[in-house]
């Protein structure tokens, strides 16, 4: 899967979440997640979540804590794809 | 991250922060029992048997024990310290008090009140911030109930904003250690003031406390976060559950 598709995939998962929609009309690898977009940070879990069942891949504990921005996201994906 | 990625330096600070807690343990355990009980004039109904399940669970468990409550104030972790031991016993078997994670920005905002959670087993957290330090504090928290300590954990992540345990609101960090140890013991608390309609920042003076507990088992087929979110949401529905039955024996 290309980067960019992978990109936008996680910007439509976090999106319902997003306190701050108009963070959304910029958003890019460097958005941070709680403080931009104001996503609470009891929803990142359902956030990650939603990362496994759409592509279908397992998100250990640990590598959560890694995830602050949409980048950390798309990169973590992309790792766990392969 | 997993217990075992803290460094020594880590785990020295939490033994000398641990050591230096337990050599004060017999003026500032008593002290805070004491304000709660005669300053404030706090009572708490269950306290026997509360204090009896917690010492058969700690006596049964070489791997720790994790206490899990409902929060409706910023004191909850003394108030519920209180309600499963009295000050003598954790002067007596220091591992039993519990470590905890307050909020950094209510609890260390100066050195006075760094000093004082220091010494009071605290290991701050800013809830909400960035990932890796809380992913730290949980792998300090794992790593000291590895050597047999106690925590409180508030699986919630904050105080019921409804007044009510929030089922829906479970953060993932309590799953996370218990499934990290095997053999963890869990125990559910819910405590709750008669004049605590919703949340606060200190219960009023006088207030009359009931407790329950329940030790718990809560399991997961499920690897990761999945696995370790479904854990506490097991934990937070036991505790939906105490708090309908403590309204029920209101009635």
């Amino acid at each position: 899967m290309e980067r960019k598709e992978i990109f936008e995939k996680v910007v439509k998962i976090l999106t319902p979440h997003v306190k701050n929609q108009a963070a959304l009309a910029s958003v890019s690898d460097s958005t941070h997640i709680l403080d931009d977009l104001k996503v609470n940070s009891a929803r990142l879990v359902d956030v990650v979540l939603a990362f496994e069942d759409e592509f279908d891949i397992e998100i250990p504990d640990e590598d959560v804590d890694s995830v602050n921005t949409v980048g950390d996201c798309v990169r973590l994906v992309a790792e766990k794809l392969g | 991250m997993p217990a075992e990625a803290l460094s020594f330096r880590e785990r020295a600070q939490l033994v000398i922060q641990r050591e230096v807690g337990r050599l004060l343990s017999p003026l500032w355990v008593s002290l805070v029992v004491a304000a709660m009980r005669f300053g404030m004039g706090w009572r708490i109904e269950g306290l026997a048997e509360a204090r009896r399940a917690y010492r058969e669970l700690w006596r049964g468990s070489p791997h720790g024990v994790i206490v899990c409550a409902n929060h409706l104030t910023m004191v909850d972790s003394f108030v519920i310290a209180w309600a499963l031991a009295p000050a003598w016993w954790y002067v007596l078997h220091y591992r039993s008090l519990q470590w905890n994670t307050p909020e950094q920005e209510n609890f260390a905002r100066t050195f006075g009140m760094r000093a004082a959670i220091y010494v009071a087993k605290c290991i701050p957290v800013r809830r909400g911030g960035d990932r890796r330090e809380v992913g730290r504090v949980l792998a300090r928290i794992t790593w000291l109930l590895s050597r047999g300590e106690a925590g409180l954990m508030f699986p919630e992540g904050g105080r019921s904003r409804s007044g009510r345990v929030d089922a829906g609101a479970s953060t993932y960090g309590v799953g996370r250690i218990v499934r990290a140890l095997p053999g963890l013991r869990v125990l559910c608390v819910y405590l709750r003031g008669d004049g605590q309609e919703t949340w606060s920042d200190a219960p009023a003076p006088g207030e009359r406390f009931r407790v329950r507990v329940e030790p718990l088992e809560p399991k997961s087929d499920h690897g990761g976060l999945r696995g370790s979110l479904e854990v506490s949401r097991q934990i937070l529905a036991k505790l939906g559950e105490m708090e309908r039955e403590h309204f029920d024996a209101r009635r």
